[in-house]
Order: structure tokens, then C-alpha cells, then sequence
């Protein structure tokens, strides 16, 4: 952290390192959550189910799932993260220490975003070190990996900092986790192969579902094969989470959700 | 020099409520200033507003020459704010609080941690910096919002309603301790409806009643603005209501009630002299005089004064049911 505190703003930094200190010194309820819950899906779906449904896409299907798995905990929680930081600073009104100081709107924001999406990345990691205990996982492709994963947590975490604007109590919270995020990655090729979608309607519908691209990114990382062109998945993500961060940006502005 | 406060026709509607209703106010650098009213007068919300914390409707607001919205990160940077609710990060202990705080506004690390040392002793909680928040007694917990608002070194310290049920040492402590601050060179603002503590601490005070500014003078002027009680006792009862020929608009009223006039007027350590002097001069001898100064309450009540005649007053133990209950 020291050369960060050298290299950024220290207002920047600071707030930063305080929404990073917060999970980390928690990991009870930030880090073992994803901890046990990956090793309950690599062992159910990866060795158990994997045994009987064989080869996916040219690959064991617990190196399949694998990266679909990563995916899943980087952005669920860089999204968490974001949203209840973002929430409970509003509901205890602390997040006033932040507002009322001579940061930027979009240093602010930055901030809340970075911590998050680091979270994310963190998560990934453990998860990637789980499954490499159940299965031999390389790195196939390391610049896309590391692309995709940035841009998905960056992306899910600035949409985390919509959700901490605009949620009114804690259920909101957990509604736009439960149905929103899950279906979206349960129905976004974490499990299964586009080409086992029969019919045709199922395929064209999953086009849309933008969590399609960040599986198969990351998938493409790992194991260096792909549906869909990684290269059109990763600008039109880059897009997305500039488009996100710099709606979170005039948000604070505005003071949506956040002043009266 | 520019003026700490420069505030220009500023005003604030919330769905229903004129909070603000086109407030004008000069604080000069280095006073302190009092912004008095009772509860729902706009206090609040004009410091709010100071600090980003509500959106104005209109007219304008400048610290120190900065505008709260175009120049928001330099008129933020020079105010120190100690809230009338507490609003403190809970998942840090209180040191690491205001390093926290310190760093949003720019200060390194190290020097961070020094002030936030300086501070907590300045204060009196330098035992509990290893605290969380919650776990301060209720007295604590207002000594750390001074705290707070003091780690960055503000050039003008806002306190809302600072010493609001809190008890009478800490009170004391808390007034000798803005008071060094403002003797060296620390602009204040000080809202309360705490009379005493206005005229005791401030050199100018607005009183603001439902969005309006009523007036703004010295606690002194206020105080000669209303009206003193001579009371006179006379060595016989006189016949009649003694002819005081006053030629100035001083006196109010004269009421004689057997051998004990009572004069009310302006200024009444001034008409004192003049009345002795008439009461001599027709042969009245006088027995004894006091003269009873309005209080500022009473002036403030007077001025304040609801459409229906009562005085607007409000329980003290409010600001702490509001500051700790609920919100979690
Ligand atoms: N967030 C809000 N929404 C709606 N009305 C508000 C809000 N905050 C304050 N008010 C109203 O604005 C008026 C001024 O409130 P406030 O600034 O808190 O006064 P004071 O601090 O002098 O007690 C009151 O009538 C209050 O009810
Ligand atoms: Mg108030």
C-alpha cells in the first residue's frame, strides 16, 4: 500500500484504504462465505455431477464450470460490496464524513468502486485456488483473464454503487442479490454450454443476457476456448462500466439518494 | 479579507416546508458567531447546506469566498463541522476515525496520527481512542464530534447545537475550549437555542425564525433593544403618577403602585440617572432603586413569537433521543 499512498491523492487513498479495512478485517463475513460455498459447488457440481455429465465444450465439466464459478463470486461481491458500503453509510449517515470532505464527486466514486472491485478480484482468486485443488486449472490466456476479470468487478461494483443509492432499507439489498444477480448468472452459461441450448429461442435469448460475455471472457482466459469473440466481449463490457461509473459520478453530483 | 461567510437571498424548500426563505448573512472572518432560533427555525439546514449535505433552492452561499456547489472541494476543505446528529463510522475505532477523516482532507498519514492524538487530548478522550463509537458514553460521544470537526484544522468550526443535554462540566469544557479556539483565529459558528450560551460566547448572533433572518446584532444590542424595569421605592406615596418630563422615546411605561413606581424602558441604566434626578427635583425622596435588565431570552421570545401569541420553546433532551435512537 505504501507506494499507492505515494502515487495517489492521499484524500483518494485514504478512503480507499478504509473501505478496503473494512472487509478485510471481517473476513468472517466477507471472505469465508465464498470460501465454503465454492467448495460446496466444486464438490456437487464439479465431482459429483461432473462424473456423470462428462465432457462440455472439449473440457472436463469441473474445469468448465470453473470459470463460470469465479465469475459468479467476482461480481456478486464487488456488487455486495459496493451496495452495502454505499447503503449503510446512508443509513447511519457516517457516509457524511465523505461527503462533507473536499473529494471529488469522482474521486468518491473511484474510491467505492476500487475497493469493491478489488474485493471481487480477491474472490476470484480464492476461488480459482479452490478449484485448482479439485482440478488441474492453467492460465491459458493471462492478458484476458486479467482484462475480463477487471472490467467485470469494476462494471459490478459501479452498478453495486447504483443499488447503495438507491435502495430504501436492507430487503432492497438483498432483493436486487437474490433477483437480479442470480438469475442472471445461473442463466448466463456459468453451468451449462450455449450449444446445449436446443432450441433456438433459449439460444437468442441468452444473447442478450450480458453475463453470457463475461463467462465466456473469463472462460477464454483460463482455458483459452470461446463462444462468443472475446475480443467484441471485452470493449463492450470496457464500455458498459465506464457508462456505469460515470452514471455513479453524476449521481453524487446530484446528491441522489444521498442529500435532501 | 473576505468574509468566512458570505450568504446571499438563500433558500431551501423540502417537499412541504420553506425551510430557508431568503437568508442574507455576512460572518466575519475570525467571530464568532451565533445563529439562534427555536426548533424548525432552519438552523440545520443552513449548515447543511454549507457543507453539501442539502441541495439550496436558491440564492447563494460562499466560505470564504469559495461557493458551496461550483467550488465545493474548497469551501468543504475549510469547514470543520460538528453535526447535531451523530453520524459516525462504526466500524473503526475512534482514532482511526478521524485519520480517516484527516486523510479526505489531504492530510498524510503521519501527520494524521498526530492530530489525531492532539485532538483526542484536547478533548478529554484520549483513554478511549482504541473505542468504537458506539461504546462511548453519551458525553463522549459529543466531545468526539469536536474532535472530529477539529482534526483537519478548519478555519471555520460549525457547531450545531454542541451542547445539547449535555451536562453542566462538560458544557463548561466545551465552551473554554472553542473559546481558545476562537481567540486564536478560528471562525465560529455556533447554532443553539440555549440563550445563555449566546450571550455568554458570541460576538454577534442572527436570530432566524421559520426561514427568516429576524435581525443581527451583538447580544448587547439585543439586550439594550428590549425593555429594563426600573423599580423605585418612595419615601411616601404619591398623590398621583409623578410627571416625568422624559423628552425621548426611552420609557414605556410608568406604573405607580403606592409608594413603589415601576418604570419600564430602553436603555434603563441610562433613564435611571435622568429619573432619580425628575423624581429629586419634584421633592419625591427615594428610598431605594433597582434597576432588572431583559434577559436576551426575553428577547429572543419576543422576537420569535408565534402567530398565536406562545413562545416557542422546545425540551432539551431532544437532540440526544435524536442523535442515538433508531437509526443503526
Ligand atoms: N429532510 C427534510 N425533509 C423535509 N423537511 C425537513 C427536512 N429537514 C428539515 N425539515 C424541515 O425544515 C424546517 C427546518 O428544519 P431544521 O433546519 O432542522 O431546523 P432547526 O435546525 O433550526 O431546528 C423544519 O420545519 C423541518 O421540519
Ligand atoms: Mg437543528
Amino acid at each position: 500500500m505504501s507506494v499507492a499512498s505515494k502515487l495517489l491523492p492521499v484524500g483518494f487513498y485514504t478512503l480507499a484504504k478504509r473501505e478496503i479495512l473494512r472487509y478485510v478485517r471481517r473476513p468472517k463475513n466477507t471472505f469465508v462465505p465464498p470460501l465454503i460455498t465454492n467448495v460446496l459447488y466444486f464438490s456437487v457440481f464439479g465431482v459429483v455431477l461432473g462424473t456423470r455429465v462428462g465432457e462440455i465444450a472439449g473440457v472436463p465439466y469441473i474445469l468448465f464450470i470453473l470459470p463460470g464459478l469465479v465469475v459468479l463470486g467476482a461480481i456478486s461481491n464487488a456488487f455486495e460490496n459496493a451496495s452495502f458500503s454505499i447503503f449503510h453509510g446512508r443509513w447511519n449517515e457516517y457516509i457524511h464524513e465523505t461527503l462533507t470532505s473536499p473529494l471529488s464527486y469522482a474521486q468518491m466514486v473511484w474510491a467505492y468502486v476500487a475497493s469493491s472491485a478489488i474485493r471481487g478480484i480477491a474472490v476470484g482468486v480464492l476461488i480459482s485456488v479452490i478449484g485448482a485443488i479439485f482440478t488441474t486449472v492453467g492460465v491459458e490466456r493471462p492478458f484476458y483473464l486479467v482484462a475480463f476479470m477487471l472490467v467485470i468487478t469494476v462494471l459490478f461494483a459501479g452498478l453495486g454503487v447504483l443499488g447503495g443509492l438507491w435502495a430504501e432499507d436492507f430487503d432492497d439489498l438483498t432483493m436486487m442479490n437474490q433477483f437480479i444477480l442470480r438469475p442472471l448468472v445461473f442463466f448466463g452459461g456459468v453451468f451449462y454450454s450455449l450449444d446445449d441450448l436446443n432450441s433456438e429461442l433459449f439460444y437468442t435469448v441468452s444473447l442478450f443476457n450480458p453475463m453470457i460475455y463475461m463467462v465466456n471472457g473469463v472462460r477464454y482466459g483460463f482455458i483459452g476456448t470461446a463462444e462468443v469473440d472475446p475480443n467484441a466481449s471485452l470493449v463492450v463490457l470496457t464500455v458498459l462500466a465506464a457508462a456505469v461509473a460515470a452514471l455513479d459520478v453524476a449521481l453524487f453530483r446530484r446528491g441522489y439518494g444521498l442529500t435532501e | 479579507m473576505t468574509a468566512a461567510l458570505e450568504i446571499r437571498d438563500l433558500r431551501k424548500r423540502y417537499a412541504d416546508v420553506q425551510a430557508l426563505d431568503g437568508v442574507s448573512l455576512t460572518v466575519p472572518e475570525g467571530s464568532f458567531f451565533g445563529l439562534l432560533g427555536p426548533n424548525g427555525a432552519g438552523k440545520t439546514t443552513f449548515i447543511n447546506i454549507l457543507v453539501g449535505l442539502v441541495r439550496k433552492s436558491g440564492g447563494e452561499a460562499r466560505v470564504f469566498g469559495y461557493d458551496v456547489e461550483d467550488d465545493y472541494q474548497e469551501a468543504r476543505d475549510r469547514i470543520g463541522l460538528a453535526p447535531q446528529e451523530f453520524n459516525v463510522d462504526r466500524f473503526f475505532p475512534i482514532k482511526e476515525v478521524l485519520e480517516h477523516k484527516a486523510g479526505y482532507h489531504g492530510i498524510p498519514a503521519d501527520e494524521a496520527r498526530e492530530r489525531a492524538d492532539e485532538v483526542l487530548k484536547q478533548v478529554g478522550i484520549y483513554d478511549k481512542r482504541d473505542t468504537r463509537f458506539d461504546w462511548l458514553s453519551g458525553g463522549m460521544k459529543r466531545r468526539f464530534m469536536l474532535a472530529r470537526a477539529l482534526i483537519t484544522d478548519p478555519d471555520l468550526l460549525i457547531l450545531d447545537e454542541p451542547t445539547a443535554g449535555v451536562d453542566v462540566q462538560l458544557r463548561r469544557d466545551l465552551w473554554d475550549l472553542i473559546i481558545d479556539l476562537n481567540e486564536a483565529g478560528t471562525t465560529i459558528l455556533l447554532t443553539t437555542h440555549y440563550i445563555e450560551e449566546a450571550e455568554r460566547l458570541c460576538d454577534e448572533v442572527a436570530i432566524l425564525d421559520s426561514g427568516n433572518v429576524v435581525t443581527v446584532a451583538s447580544p448587547e444590542e439585543l439586550i439594550d433593544r428590549g425593555a429594563d424595569r426600573i423599580v423605585v421605592q418612595l419615601q411616601d406615596a404619591p398623590a398621583g403618577t409623578p410627571d416625568l418630563p422624559f423628552e425621548d422615546d426611552r420609557v414605556d411605561a410608568v406604573e405607580l403602585d403606592g409608594n413603589r413606581l415601576v418604570v419600564t424602558a430602553r436603555r434603563g441604566g441610562l433613564v435611571a440617572p435622568d429619573l432619580v434626578r425628575a423624581l429629586d427635583r419634584a421633592g419625591h425622596g427615594i428610598v431605594d432603586l433597582e434597576i432588572s435588565r431583559t434577559s436576551l431570552e426575553e428577547v429572543f421570545v419576543e422576537l420569535t413569537r408565534t402567530e398565536d401569541g406562545a413562545a416557542v420553546d422546545e425540551p432539551a433532551p431532544a437532540l440526544a433521543a435524536n442523535g442515538e435512537g433508531g437509526r443503526r
